[in-house]
């Protein structure tokens, strides 16, 4: 049993190297606002978000309707996957500054 | 700023409070009710307190560098780690209360028991606080922001605690046995909140593959509402979760439900005579 876990669990490991295809997209921290605001990504897919911080405070990345929720250090970068979507819009928000900092996802 | 930082303290602390509050009971039950003399000393709590804030503070110093870790996904897999191991941990708890020697359990027990639940405490503070203190340095680097941040933490961690205090004289306002149902209860929901977060981390992180959501209750109780908060810091509410979650949920629930110490809240009469 053990051995099964370990090995669907390592040939699970390796097969996400083969579907590495998971097309990138690019959001940006400013003066705790986001660019694009708007994010359009492909309906059903994967996205890998690629989330550049240039402020030099933290920031939360976070969406209730994405299920999403992560810390940015400041001046840093980092990934978030998300979806597949279903067509429709999806808001996100710095929690750490959540009156400036909004944005959302559409996927269409 | 106040109002957004009292969400924010609120929402990490609201979740430890009131887990604390559980294992709290659970320790007065398992000391003053049980056969075997056993005596958990309630110095766990002031050592998880306080090892928990050291972790917190160290956690957040090497955000940054762990953020970086596993090609940028390092904090989900760091924090899906640490829910994992505060689950193994209360499952290691739950189940050392199966048969055996008595005599020799009893021993096992009150050297054990204040050990695990210092620990699984200090984990789910580490974790939680280091979010706070991050925000802090984050937010306070503008002076204008320092005194509303830190009133607002202020006034977050006393609602929170106080929501901590109150659970635990509800609980044991019950008779007895209820008490001991219902904390070993709210301790198997627990259980399946801290695997269906780690699932939903390795998801986020591309660990774990993708599943459809199971439902949507985002209408009927939106999860940033006061009752979906609160319902999320108790047992892990979702508006919209996954299968994968909902089934490692049910899981590690069971897993619980069928452990000795469940049982043995169950099965007895007074809850006091330990199902022997």
């Amino acid at each position: 049993m053990k051995v099964k876990v370990i090995t669907v669990l390592v040939l699970f490991l390796v097969a996400r190297n083969s579907f590495a295809a998971v097309p990138e997209l690019e959001l940006e921290i400013r003066d705790h606002l986001f660019f694009p605001a708007t994010l359009e990504i492909p309906v059903n897919q994967k996205v890998r978000l690629l989330i550049i911080n240039n402020d030099p405070t933290p920031e939360e990345f976070e969406s209730y309707e994405l299920n999403r929720e992560k810390v940015i250090p400041g001046n840093s970068r980092t990934v978030i996957f998300i979806g597949p979507l279903d067509p429709g819009e999806y808001p996100f928000f710095g929690e750490f500054f959540p009156k400036t900092a909004v944005g959302k996802v559409v996927a269409k | 700023m106040f109002l957004s930082t009292v969400i924010l303290v609120l929402e990490e602390i609201l979740e430890a409070a009131l887990l604390i509050s559980v294992l709290l009971v659970l320790t007065r039950l398992l000391t003053r009710n049980s056969m075997e003399h056993l005596v958990i000393p309630l110095a766990w709590l002031p050592g998880a307190g306080i090892c928990g804030i050291a972790g917190a503070w160290l956690y957040a110093t090497f955000t940054p560098a762990v953020s970086e870790w596993f090609d940028y996904v390092g904090l989900e897999i760091t924090n899906a780690f640490i829910q994992v191991l505060i689950l193994v941990l209360l499952a290691l708890f739950c189940f050392m209360f199966s048969s055996g020697n008595r005599e020799h359990r009893t021993l096992m027990l009150a050297g054990m028991a204040p050990v695990l639940l210092c620990t699984m405490v200090a984990l789910g503070i580490t974790r939680e606080v280091s979010e706070i203190i991050l925000y802090m340095q984050g937010v306070m680097a503008l002076p204008a922001n320092v005194s509303s941040v830190v009133l607002g933490t202020i006034m977050a961690t006393g609602i929170g605690i106080s929501s901590g205090i109150v659970l635990y004289y509800l609980i044991l306002a019950l008779p007895v046995i209820w008490s001991y149902r219902v904390s070993m209860l709210l301790l198997a929901l627990f259980a399946g909140n801290l695997a269906s977060q780690a699932v939903l981390l390795l998801t986020q992180a591309d660990w774990l593959p993708y599943t459809p959501e199971l439902w949507d209750s985002s209408n009927l109780i939106p999860e940033y509402s006061v009752t979906g908060k609160l319902l999320y810091a108790l047992v892990g509410y979702e508006a919209n979760p996954s299968l994968l979650q909902c089934v490692l949920y049910l899981a590690s629930a069971i897993m619980i439900a069928f452990s000795p110490l469940f049982l043995l809240a169950w099965k007895s009469r007074k809850g006091s005579e330990d199902g022997a």
